[in-house]
């Protein structure tokens, strides 16, 4: 009413400072304003509270502003320089391993006529699905050089020694590497599947061989994918745990997050030091960030879903089909059938022992019933699925916005925003745990000690791989949609919710998939925020560890692989539904 | 957009205008929080009438809020017994020991302790002592802690006993390790297991070598050859876990209580030796409880401190463990000499050691002496 009225009275109060308010308010009402602000403000919100608490420890000393905390971490005797060539060493060769496996079995499932596609869902999910934690765990017992099964059974025999080392780098390499190929297989089938292969096809009637298409047109088509999963992949091994926590102590291969670990257990608790390596992190992640935003520059170029109708044809393999199928089939024992076999052979003894008569003779079932008569079995699970389901909806509901805003508009420090959505990756767990404690235990809200706080601790910890995701899905959908949905009527928020996302759907539910799988394993910043009542099956795993519980623990490995599968499965039958591309089946 | 940011920076800012972790001002500032009173009045009573007035306080505030880095089996024991012999319901947070003091620490800055009671380790309870966050108890149980457990704020309830431990199958007896010294053995290279965060064991053994009249360059020699047997790992189930499993031959030092409990599962794992005598003097590191200044169920916890120093000293002894009061049956130290644990020395500087161990084990040259 009064907003009608105003423009009555002109010459009543309104001078031109007035109007221009008016104006802006009136800009500002559009859902188009609320929704990318609101969304803006929650994912810096999200991000900024634990940074400002990294740093505000980093630099503070007894005395006010300090860099003690680097001299602490990274001189005298901390061998900073060994630690930092051997993070990147393990970070280059994990994310190249899984970026190499997880393309080309994206590659062959989503583009050919490759035989045994089914396998292709088991082998790119149970790697994810399985804790970190677990999955090192079954490597010891595989390839470690005495006891290895792999060692004991094939090579003893005919070397007299293992060949195969778990505990050396390359070992390392090999088990994060798989463990995190189905994050480039999830990526990068998103983006194969969304590809126009017009562009292919008109170079094959061209007469351009296999080998040139794939170099010249397909890959460089979906290489706002690869960039994602290449930065992806290599600061998530910068930033993970389990595997050179197991693997890398060892031999004595200490990495950035071990130092961390390492520091903040001691007493008193070094914060600022643990604080300058994360900080560390950090600049090899921007780093990152940088080198991404220059490889994926004119995006534009990628855009490959248009207005123009396109459904991608599967490329026939001929007699090749046949050594594809083979390698299929290694890559799956490998990958998913040796660790999961480890797994359930250890799930059924009473202590761990290489497989003999005298093993197989003890075996039972027992550890099944104490998983099933563990009393906090069932409320783990419930808080487990509650705050998955949560975390990869809330993250890829603002992660789609941000990277809208991010990849579509020309808005001042997108940027930006896209570097402060990914500073959560590099913000040690425990940190994570620490800052959200400490803001929310000085709020009256009642967030501490509540599932709200991790469900904060998941959304912030996970934003990060939903940006990857969700940009990388809109940097493949060309603006002019959106033009063609803006001049036929539709308001921003239609078109966001009726073009936008079911066209980027696929890589949409890609992350919504991986977000819900790691929010399972998710381990460092849970403990310090779960309260009794309030555990989640992470924690539960962690325990087992911690209590040498292997033969329990691998039991809990198999429920959790077996119910996992089962919710990937109806999420993909659901998003089938929904408009998202079914080849996966 | 970089404004909405800044505002979000600003607010963040002044919401943590004060030190964030370094100050932590312990929980119960004033001489005589709420919970004080009421552990005062217990420890007051008559030793015959202090446990049935705690059961009915204690009902009426409803629960028991327990932090403890006790492992999960045996937690579980422990709430089922007090539950049972208390009828005072207890909630549980296990969490590894450095974790249950992170957690205590940050509630009680902010002034809002979440739990009553609190079992865990040597190191964290004396840092939550020095915070003044830990009440002492005084009830009728007290007279069952030694002397050597009594410690301001907190009283032992278990001891860890530190010796080596070894896979039978691997090795033959008579050639397990028989006193430290012998992890430097050359017989032993490749087969030792360390642990990562052991430095007090470290500091232990540094501090007997050279009062058994070993100098600092013999002492540092020893380290050096057993690390040079050696390969690390991370926390004692597991190394006992991998010990079974024949991954490693020995482990330098691990728990009792573990190995012993990994060899009842059937694992071939041992600490004493076929005559049934562990040969290595061992150290026993006491384990505490205590009650929270600051705790919302005051009678609870003082239930608990005093239900843990008398009947739960017996369910110790069932689980494996050795309690630190003397109870009839328990044949967990039998076999085993031990030298004190250097209560005073870790009490001081712990931090030191945690460096030099830390050194050590990645194979830098140690700064001799102290």
């Amino acid at each position: 009413m009064a907003m009608a009225s105003a423009p009555k009275r002109p010459a009543l109060a309104l001078r031109p400072a007035g109007r221009w308010l008016a104006a802006v308010a009136r800009e500002l009402a559009t859902p188009r304003t609320l929704v990318v602000g609101g969304v803006l403000v929650i994912v810096g919100y999200l991000a900024v509270v634990p940074l400002v608490y990294l740093l505000h420890d980093t630099f503070t000393g007894p005395g006010g502003l300090s860099i003690d905390a680097f001299t602490r971490a990274y001189t005298a005797n901390s061998q900073a320089g060994r630690m930092m060539i051997n993070s990147l060493e393990f970070a280059v060769g994990s994310g190249a391993l899984a970026l190499g496996i997880g393309t080309l079995l994206a590659y062959v499932q989503v583009r050919t006529d490759a035989p045994l596609k089914g396998l292709f869902f088991a082998a790119s999910l149970v790697p994810l699905i399985i804790p970190g934690i677990l999955y090192a765990a079954a490597w010891i017992f595989l390839a470690d050089p005495r006891i290895g099964l792999i060692n004991v059974v094939l090579f003893q025999p005919i070397l007299g020694h293992g060949l195969f080392n778990t505990f050396s780098m390359w070992g390392m390499i090999w088990v994060q590497g798989l463990h995190l190929a189905p994050i480039a297989f999830l990526l990068m089938g998103a983006a194969f599947r969304s590809m126009d292969p017009a562009l292919e096809e008109a170079a094959l009637m061209a007469g351009a061989p296999r080998r040139l298409l794939l170099r010249r047109i397909t890959m460089p088509l979906v290489r706002p994918a690869i960039v994602s999963a290449i930065l992806l992949m290599f600061v998530q091994s910068l930033e993970s745990f389990e595997v050179p926590g197991l693997l890398g102590l060892q031999n004595g291969i200490y990495v950035f997050t071990s130092r961390i670990y390492f520091v903040l257990r001691q007493f008193p608790i070094d914060y600022g030091a643990a604080g300058a390596y994360a900080l560390g992190l950090l600049a090899f992640a921007v780093a990152g960030v940088a080198a991404s935003g220059w490889l994926s520059r004119n995006a534009r170029n990628y855009q490959t879903v248009t207005g123009k109708a396109f459904r991608p044809r599967p490329m026939e393999l001929g007699r090749a089909r046949l050594l594809v199928g083979a390698l299929v089939v290694l890559f799956f024992a490998v990958a998913v059938v040796l660790p999961v076999a480890v797994l359930v052979y250890t799930s059924l003894l009473k202590f761990y022992s290489a497989p003999s008569l005298d093993s197989v003779r003890t075996m039972s079932l027992a550890n099944y019933r104490t998983v099933l008569h563990m009393p906090l079995a069932t409320t783990a699970l419930r808080n487990s699925v509650l705050l998955g389901v949560g975390a990869a909806t809330v993250v890829m509901f603002l992660t789609a916005v941000a990277s809208w805003v991010v990849v579509r508009t020309r808005a001042m420090g997108r940027r930006l925003l896209d570097v402060v959505a990914f500073t959560p990756l590099v913000v040690p767990g425990l940190v994570l745990g620490l800052a959200l404690s400490f803001v929310y235990l000085r709020t009256a809200l009642p967030i501490y000690g509540t599932l709200w706080i991790l469900l904060i601790a998941y959304s912030t910890r996970y934003l990060p791989y939903g940006m990857r995701y969700a940009s990388s899905a809109m940097s493949q959908t060309s603006g002019e949609l959106e033009e063609s949905a803006h001049v036929c009527g539709a308001s921003w928020w239609q078109t966001f919710r009726r073009v936008l996302l079911p066209l980027a759907s696929s890589g949409i539910l890609a992350g919504w998939v991986y977000i819900l799988v790691v929010s399972f394993r998710e381990l460092s910043s849970s403990i310090l925020l779960y309260s009794p009542g309030k555990e989640v099956l992470s924690i539960l795993i962690w325990e087992q560890f911690e209590n040498g519980q292997f033969t329990t623990l691998a039991a809990i490995g198999v429920c959790m692989v077996a119910i996992l599968v089962l919710l990937v499965l109806v999420a993909y039958r659901l998003g089938a539904r929904f408009g998202v591309d079914d080849s996966s089946r | 957009m970089v404004g909405t940011l800044a505002v979000v920076v600003a607010l963040v800012l002044s919401a943590c205008g004060k030190s964030v972790t370094s100050g932590t001002g312990g929980g119960g500032s004033a001489a005589g929080t709420p919970a004080e009173k009421v552990y005062q009045q217990l420890n007051a009573l008559p030793a015959d009438q202090q446990r049935a007035k705690a059961i009915e306080q204690a009902k009426k505030e409803g629960t028991l809020e327990l932090y403890t880095s006790l492992t999960d089996d045996l937690v579980a024991s422990v709430k089922e017994a007090f539950e049972q012999q208390t009828g005072v319901k207890m909630n549980v947070f296990r969490a590894a020991s450095e974790t249950v003091l992170q957690r205590t620490l940050q509630e009680s800055s902010a002034n809002r302790t979440g739990n009553d009671a609190i079992e865990t380790n040597f190191g964290e309870m004396g840092l939550l002592s020095k915070q003044g966050v830990l009440a002492d108890y005084r009830g009728a149980s007290f007279g069952s802690v030694p002397e050597s457990g009594r410690f301001p704020g907190w009283l032992a309830d278990r001891l860890n006993i530190m010796l080596p431990a070894w896979n039978t199958k691997l090795i033959k007896a008579g050639q397990e390790p028989r006193s430290w010294e012998d992890l430097a053995d050359p017989r032993f290279k490749g087969k030792l297991t360390l642990e990562l965060t052991d430095s007090d064991w470290y500091e232990n053994v540094t501090k007997s070598w050279l009062r058994h009249g070993k100098t600092q360059a013999q002492v540092d020699d020893l380290w050096q050859k057993m690390v040079a047997n050696a390969n690390v790992a991370k926390g004692h189930t597991v190394m006992a876990e991998l010990l079974g499993a024949g991954q490693t031959a020995v482990d330098g030092m691990n728990y009792s209580y573990i190995t012993q409990n990994t060899a009842k599962k059937g694992a071939p794992v041992a600490y004493r030796s076929a005559d049934g005598i562990a040969h290595t003097i061992g150290f026993a590191r006491p384990q505490g409880v205590s009650m929270m200044k600051g705790a919302k169920h005051p009678a609870a916890a003082w239930l608990f401190n005093d239900w843990m120093l008398n009947e739960g000293q017996k369910l110790l002894v069932s689980l494996g463990l050795t309690p630190s009061a003397k109870v009839p049956g328990d044949n967990s130290l039998q076999g085993v000499t031990l030298e004190p644990y250097d209560v005073q020395g870790l009490t001081q500087d712990s931090k030191t050691w945690d460096d030099r161990y830390d050194r050590l084990l990645r194979g830098l040259k140690q700064i001799g002496g102290d």
